[in-house]
């Protein structure tokens, strides 16, 4: 009995998650066909590709940037790091980042969408959940197998040199978590979308209707 | 209220992340400058403008990667910066991926027995000369197939040989390869690899390779395995350096 209610529980769970997965996808296609959002989708891909291309190999290209190395030069550094958002293609980890990245962007996109149309601060909630998810990913991308990431730096400072055993087993971690919390945040931001497009639309077409009653045209 | 709450949290994480990043940015640990073994320096301590120091794990594939491009432009190492720049180098060779990771066995053997052989290849006075030939061997039987090279590599290097390390044939002029082996197993090697890789923990932090080029200091390399592109972002990290010191 406990157990067909457990089970009937869980199918519920997985069926509103499928149906809100859906729904996001739908909003996420009719946003992305609108120009200005599709613009501030590709520029915040842009932006996350960048930062987590920069910091991709740990703070190496920072502290370079932070050296007395001639201005011209730290251009040059700054330039280098567009090669490198294509070279991400050619690895597994590139490509996580790039997963990351669209990840991010879509937040970012469906963050204005909301926030444009809020009625109610729904979006806030998303939008917290998600900016932790990228806190993570930030921090956890960029963990080769020496112990070189943003992480080793923090926990050494916190807990000395032993830190850096325990940074990448941490760092994998947070992939996986920051993964999760993002890809929650869309397909709540857009699960969102969807209900303020709909109603729009509704609102749209009742307006409409009322204007043909009254003027024959719309 | 609870949203204030929850953002207030927020932004102290993120600024305490941010101080922390900041503070061991600017915060480098202070270098060691005593010579740990002459026959891995090159240059000339007592005349030099400039110290460089290089920690490194023959088995990081981050350290071989700036390894190989610089044995590949060693020559122009020595004109431009050991001659020009007056520059004082020196290769701190140790086994921290074995402290790193104390639980797996092909990791900890790797570490310590490349290591080892590089002192004694030191004490017969042919360490660049085997530096090199070991360095290309794990590339062109390892690196270069993907086998250990990253952190997404799905295969790791197993446990290697002693003789791996040590049967250099005819390769190398003057390099005694059953010396070598015999030497890699005494006790006075494992000694000297063990009281440098615990030195090199206190000053390494935040991964290997480590670099402590005058006040420039910087963990890890960004390379891709092409020599030409490793080699210009070696020669950024040695020009940061000199520029550290004007």
């Amino acid at each position: 009995m406990v157990l067909r209610k457990i089970a009937k529980r869980i199918s519920f769970i997985l069926t509103t998650a499928l149906d809100r997965t859906k729904f996001a996808l739908v909003s996420i296609g009719y946003l992305l066909k609108q120009p200005k959002y599709l613009a501030s989708f590709l520029v915040s891909l842009f932006v996350f590709l960048y930062i987590l291309s920069f910091f991709k190999d740990g703070n190496g290209n920072w502290l370079l940037l932070c050296s007395g190395l001639p201005f011209g030069t730290k251009m040059e550094v700054l330039g280098k790091v567009c090669i490198k958002i294509l070279e991400n293609f050619t690895s597994l980890y590139g490509v996580l980042i790039i997963f990351m990245s669209i990840l991010q962007a879509l937040t970012i996109m469906l963050l204005i969408f909301t926030w444009r149309n809020r009625e109610k601060d729904h979006a806030i909630d998303g939008a917290s959940t998600g900016g932790i998810g990228a806190i993570f990913g930030f921090v956890a991308l960029g963990c080769p197998t020496c112990g070189i990431s943003l992480l080793a730096p923090i926990l050494t400072a916190v807990a000395g040199t032993g830190a850096i055993a325990a940074a990448e087993g941490i760092s994998h971690i947070l992939i996986v978590l920051a993964f999760i919390l993002l890809i929650y945040t869309v397909i709540k931001l857009g699960y969102v979308s969807f209900i303020t497009i709909s109603a729009k639309k509704y609102k749209e077409k009742k307006t409409c209707k009322r204007q043909l009653e009254q003027s024959q045209f719309c | 209220m609870q949203k204030a709450i929850r953002a207030i949290a927020v932004l102290l994480v993120v600024g305490f992340l941010f101080a922390l990043i900041i503070y061991n940015v600017t915060n480098p640990p202070k270098p060691d400058v005593s010579v740990w073994n002459k026959a891995m320096t090159l240059g000339d301590a007592q005349t030099a403008d400039h110290f460089f120091y290089d920690y490194t794990d023959i088995m990081c594939p981050y350290c071989d990667k700036f390894a190989l491009a610089m044995d590949k432009h060693l020559d122009d190492f020595r004109k431009e910066y050991v001659e020009d720049q007056k520059v004082f180098y020196e290769l701190r060779l140790t086994a921290l991926l074995a402290s790193f990771h104390p639980d797996e066995v092909a990791i900890v053997e790797n570490s310590t027995n490349s290591a080892s052989a590089g002192y004694c290849a030191a004490e017969q006075d042919k360490f660049w000369e085997w530096y090199g030939w070991i360095l290309t061997k794990l590339n062109n039987d390892y690196f270069s197939k993907g086998i250990g090279a990253s952190a997404a590599a799905t295969q790791h290097i197993p446990q290697l040989d002693v003789k791996y390390f040590t049967e250099v044939g005819d390769t190398i002029d003057g390099l005694d390869s059953n010396r070598l082996y015999e030497c890699v197993g005494s006790d006075n090697t494992r000694t000297t690899v063990k009281n440098n890789t615990s030195k090199a923990a206190r000053i390494v932090k935040g991964g290997l390779p480590y670099y402590v080029f005058n006040t420039y200091v910087s963990p890890g390399f960004d390379g891709n395995w092409e020599p030409d592109h490793d080699w210009e972002n070696a020669k950024l990290m040695f020009d940061a350096g000199i520029a550290s010191k004007k």
